[in-house]
Parts: C-alpha cells; structure tokens; sequence
C-alpha cells in the first residue's frame, strides 16, 4: 500500500504561530482598481489639476493675448478676469495646487510665458475660488514679480505672500485680508473697496489710488500716496492717511 | 442595542453633571453630538474600569469633576469618596495610601493590615499625584495597574475600580510623574476653564454638590470599611447601602446611579462590541508610526533618528519614546465605551478616533523641534492633546490616502500566514514593513 502523500504545506509553514495577527482581514476584498499603488492614484491625480489648471491659463493667455491685457486698463482688467474665472471655475483644485501652479509658472518647460499680468490675474482668480480661506503662496523664488496678485480677494480670505509682488497689488480687494512678506511696486490697493492690505517691506507710488474704504500697512516706507478717496494708510504705524498728507506722490 | 436602558442611563447621568454640578463648555464633537471631554471620560472611565488622569488650572475643577461621576456611577456619598481620597505630598506613606499595622493586634505580638479607604473603595482618587516625590509614585504602581494592594505580607484585590488622578501644571511643588506610572493611565484630559460666565454661575452657586451628601449611609459605609471583617465580606454590605443612597439620589435628584450588577451588564455588553475593519487598520497604522525604526528596529527613547531615514515622514521621526502595549488596549477599550454610549452597533474609526488623542497625549515624548516648532501654535488644547490631536489628524488624512490599500495589505498578509504562496503588497508606510516583518518572523 502507498504512503499517503504529505500534506501541501512546507515544514515550516507548520511551525508557524497559530494566531493570525491579521486575521480579521481576511474577509477584506480590495475594490477594483487598475493596480496603482495609492501613491501613484494620487501623484496622477495632482498631475491631471496641474494640467488643467496649466491649460486655463494658457487659454487666457490666447484669448487676452490681442487685448494686451498687461498694458493695464482696468476694463480691460476685468475682462481677463472675467475669461480666468470662466477656466477657474470647472477645476477642483486646493490652495496647494495654487502653490504648486505658481512654481511650475517658471520651472518647467510646460508653460510657454510667464507674464506678469495675465498670470497675476489668474491666481488671484485662483485664490478667489479655492475652497480653503487662507492661502499662502512661497513666491520669492520667481524671478518675476507678478502684477496683480489679490485682485478682489474676498471677504473672510486671506493671501499670505512669501516674497515681493509687482504693480497692482491687492487692487479691487473686496473685504479680504492681503499679506505680503517683502515689497509691493506701485499701484498697490487701488480701488480697493474694503479689507487689509499688510506690506511688510516698502511699496511704491499711488498707494491706494481711488481706494474706497480699507486699510493698508506697510512695515518699510511709502514712496507715494496716490488720491485715496476713503480709507487708512499706516506707515510703520503711524496714520499717514488721513492726515497732513493730502497730495498724490508727494510724500517724499 | 440599548434595549435595557442603560445608555440612556448614562446620558442622564452625564446631563445631570453638566446641568448641575460641573459646568463647562462642549470641548469634542463625535458624530454630530458635542461633549465635555471632562465629563464624558470621566463617565467611560468608571464604567470601563479605567485610569484618567485629569490635568488643569488650580481650582478648575479636576477632583470635584471625579467626585461626581464616582458619586453617581458607584452610588457612593460624597462624604465618603472625601474620605477615602489620597492627596500627593512629599510626605506621603505607604501607611496611609495603603494600610498600617493593626497597632492592637501588634502589641500582642499579631500581625495583621488595617486597610485604608482608599485601597478598598472601588471609586479612586488621588489629588494632586503630580506632587508625590517620584521616589514615592512607585509605591502606587501595582495597585494603579491591576488593583492589587500589598502590605506585610497581605493582599486586597480590587474586583472592579477605576483611578482618578488630578495632576497640576508645573509649579515649585510639582514633581514629574515616572515614565511607568503615567503609562498606566488610559486617558489624559484637561478640567479646563468653563468661560467668565459660566464660572460666574460657579460662584453663585456654592453648594451646589450638597445634594450628593448623605450623612447617614456615609456613617454606615464609614463603619462598614472600618470592620475588622475580611475585605471579601464588607463589599457585599457595602453594596446594599450603596444601593439604599442610589434611591434616595434617585428620589431626590431624578437621575438614577448605577447598581453593580448594572455595570456588570454594561461592560458585558461593551466587551460585545467589535473592532470595524477601518478603525483596525487606523489603529494598526497608527501604532506602527509610533513603534516603528527601520534602522534599529524599533523606538527607543535612548536612540536618535539617523540622518538619511527614508521614513523621515512619519510620527516616528517626530517622537522619542515608543508606544507601550498599554496603548491599544485603552484605545480600544474607551472607543469601545463610546460606541457603547452612542449605541452603535460596532467599533467604528470615528469613535477611535476621537477618543485616541486622549490616549496618546501623555504617553507621546516629542522630540525637542518639534516642541519648539509647535509651542506657539494657535490652539484650544493644552499642549500635550493638542500635539496628539494633530498627530491623530496626519495619521487620519494618511489613512484616508491609502486605506483600501492598507487593509488589502493585511488580508494578503492573513493569506499568506493562513499558508498561500502569495507576495506581501509593497507599500512606502511603515506598517507595510511590520507586516513584512511579522511574515518573515512566523516563516524562520
């Protein structure tokens, strides 16, 4: 009579421990996926905002690219917002996407321009729709300092900005708070309707020009006031509007 | 679920010490409902047979918020439970946390052990533990952990108990709880500042806790505890005063305490309450973070990181210590209360969640950075369960990330142990290699 074949299972799989430490997953079955391991799901993922985001701005870019929009008018400001809001809208995206948009602006060979106007007025239309309330964005690598940057931010919104921004900081605000950690060029708050502008460095000419209510800080020096219509200008902080100054650009 | 009353019994007794006795704002949400997390640990350590250290302000209401529960879920007087607190001082004895020498007996040449109150009464408390020289906090480590009180040779083991703690903040008299005894707490939680107005009521109403005084059952008890009668024998007698003064409290309060045979129903009914997959994994997620070192093969609070780890992401890179057995165990059994109270059918990841930062806190040694790069941060929570809830919130928004993976990993991993030839999943979080590791272990 044959010996009766031993059973399947190595020696040593029979000295194993009887207690399965796992045990309670064995019922567990994985939903069907394409195999990725979640890491990937999830660099693809980010990959597919970025790209969408990217080609938002590139259609700004074509679309505003006969207004010139850069040579700035406000209506014409408005416009390329209009058209950026219009892309912003159908993404899902987060504040670090923002983040991650601003450094692909001058980082990769992807995106074919970085102007400073159009891609100012895009992030802010970025930030504006983002679903988080506070954003910050590490900008003092750019080379470029955007214009443009907190064109109608929001109330309850905040922008901290690591670095210095171009002409046109914080125009049209709408209530919400602006922080940049560096310099602002000219124009800075203009036409704001309400809300808090803080520089925490030096900013140019026409600080404020037709500001319509808000406040503006700056930590360094003001190189002019432009004609502010209502609000409050600290310098270092001391009100310099209202105050003895009344003049545009004649601070200094 | 809850057919017998009982949780409703519990939230009656909870809505009675918010309403009237501790008060003092929701501090935790758990699915849609607000707690005081004083309040609510307090109740799941009393009935789960706990150890909750209450830390806070002086006068904030630690001990006075243990007293209550005590009074209300083991129906002892207030009196009572006065008179059997320990208070943490420098000179502190074992005669009087423990028991002394019958000095009559002594004198004619027997040996025999008075018991203190403290060692015999099932509700515990001791004020101010953090003001024990810590050459003295040892004297309590047994008792602490499994209920048993040794003397000349003699023992008393608590059946049932639970152990408050109150602990100040650092001042001259303060000392630092040993690493082993806080180990042996399950919960940590802040008594904190009710607000100006509330507190205002406070004041107000100074005698508010009188209610829970009963002279009489107090002199029985007090009569009862010090009977020369074997300690097995006193607790039966004890039980039917207790039980007498849980009518009086039911009669003139409204608010009905819990008899023994009923919290001997609820844990039998907590115990019954299984683990959800999600909160297995989470939990298992979370303690391979806070056990896990690639290089020497586990945490240890005399090592350091070493520059270039690749698991640089991970809790483990922010901690000192490792986390303890005892960790898992008072994750389970509080979120098992929880569930319990909520009268949930299971253990779930939300109830895990909520109640492991309680857990955690004072178990958790950060390392120094991070102390210095958080210290500041905006927060509700005194620093400890602060630090806890954001690690729970990274280890939750990891989870999140990668579940479905992370218990597939498990269940090849129970394949595998089960004898399929299978490969362990491949994964970048630590508990991907523990599941490795316990393989390779069963496999040699």
């Amino acid at each position: 009579m044959k010996p009766s074949a031993p059973p399947k299972k190595s020696p040593a799989k029979e000295n194993w421990g009887s207690r399965n430490p796992f045990e309670e997953f064995k019922i567990f079955t994985p939903p069907t996926s394409d195999g990725d391991f979640p890491l990937d799901q999830i660099v693809q993922s980010t990959e597919a905002v970025m790209d969408r985001i990217r080609s938002g701005y590139e259609k700004l870019l074509e679309e505003e690219a006969k207004e010139l929009v850069w040579m700035v008018q406000y209506n014409t400001i408005i416009k390329a917002y209009e058209v950026a809001e219009k892309y912003v809208r159908e993404i899902d995206f987060t504040a670090e996407d923002i983040e991650d948009f601003c450094f692909a602006l001058e980082n990769t060979q992807k995106i074919a321009y970085l102007i400073p106007g159009p891609a100012g007025i895009y992030i802010s239309a970025l930030c504006n729709y983002a679903k988080e309330e506070e954003i910050a964005l590490k900008l003092s690598e750019l080379k470029t300092e955007i214009n443009l940057l907190g064109f109608r931010l929001s109330r309850g919104k905040r922008l901290v900005i690591e670095g210095d921004t171009g002409d046109f900081t914080g125009i049209g605000l709408e209530g919400g708070e602006l922080i940049v950690e560096g310099n602002a060029k000219n124009w800075t708050g203009a036409g704001m309707r309400g809300g808090k502008i803080l520089v925490r460095k030096n900013i140019g000419l026409h600080t404020g020009e037709w500001m319509m209510g808000g406040e503006i800080y700056v930590g360094g020096r003001v190189r002019g006031l432009g004609n502010i219509v209502e609000g409050k200008v600290y310098e270092r902080d001391k009100l310099v509007y209202p105050g003895k100054v009344r003049y545009p650009n004649l601070y200094y | 679920m809850g057919k017998n009353g009982y949780q409703k019994q519990a939230r009656e007794i909870y809505q009675f010490i918010s309403d009237h006795l501790y008060f003092n704002r929701p501090d935790m949400e758990i699915k849609g409902e607000r707690f005081n997390s004083a309040i609510l640990l307090s109740l799941l350590t009393a009935l789960k047979r706990g150890k909750e250290l209450i830390i806070g302000e002086p006068g904030l209401g630690k001990t006075t918020s243990a007293e209550y529960v005590c009074a209300l879920v083991y129906q002892f007087p207030l009196g009572v439970i006065w008179g059997s607190e320990v208070s943490g001082h420098p000179e502190q004895t074992e005669e009087k946390i423990i028991g002394r020498p019958d000095l009559g007996k002594l004198n004619r040449g027997e040996e025999d052990v008075v018991w203190t109150n403290f060692s015999q009464m099932p509700a515990k408390i001791v004020d101010e533990i953090n003001r024990l020289p810590e050459t003295k906090q040892s004297m309590i480590l047994d008792g602490v952990d499994r209920g048993n009180w040794e003397y000349l040779n003699e023992m008393i083991i608590n059946d049932e108990y639970c152990l408050f703690a109150t602990a100040n903040y650092q001042d001259g008299g303060t000392n630092t709880i040993i690493a082993p005894l806080v180990d042996r707490f399950d919960v940590m939680v802040e008594s904190r500042y009710p607000g100006a107005n509330l507190s205002f009521l406070i004041a107000k109403d100074k005698r508010k806790d009188h209610a829970l005084r009963h002279p009489k059952y107090e002199k029985d008890l007090y009569h009862i505890l010090k009977s020369k009668t074997a300690y097995e024998k006193k607790i039966p007698r004890m039980e039917e005063v207790c039980n007498a003064y849980g009518e009086y409290i039911e009669e003139v309060l409204g608010v009905k305490p819990f008899q023994r045979q009923d919290r001997d129903q609820i844990r039998t009914e907590m115990e019954s309450l299984e683990i959800e997959l999600d909160a297995s994994a989470f939990s298992r997620m979370l303690l391979a973070e806070l056990s896990f070192c690639e290089r020497y093969g586990q945490k240890r609070v005399v090592e350091n990181c070493e520059e270039g780890c690749h698991y640089t992401g991970y809790l483990c890179h922010q901690i000192k210590n490792c986390a303890s057995n005892r960790l898992p165990s008072s994750m389970k059994q509080y979120a098992q209360g929880l569930a319990w109270l909520l009268q949930d059918s299971e253990i779930d990841i939300e109830h895990m969640m909520a109640v492991v930062p309680y857990t955690l806190a004072h178990r958790v040694q950060w390392k120094d950075e991070i102390l210095s790069q958080k210290e500041r941060s905006k927060r509700d929570d005194p620093f400890p369960i602060f630090l806890a809830k954001e690690a729970v919130k990274a280890v939750s928004q990891r989870y999140r990330e990668q579940s479905d993976h992370l218990k597939d990993a498990l269940a090849v991993g129970s394949r595998i142990f089960q004898g399929e030839d299978l490969e362990p999943l491949e994964g970048d979080h630590p508990l991907y290699a523990e599941v490795k590791k316990d393989l390779d272990a069963r496999k040699n």
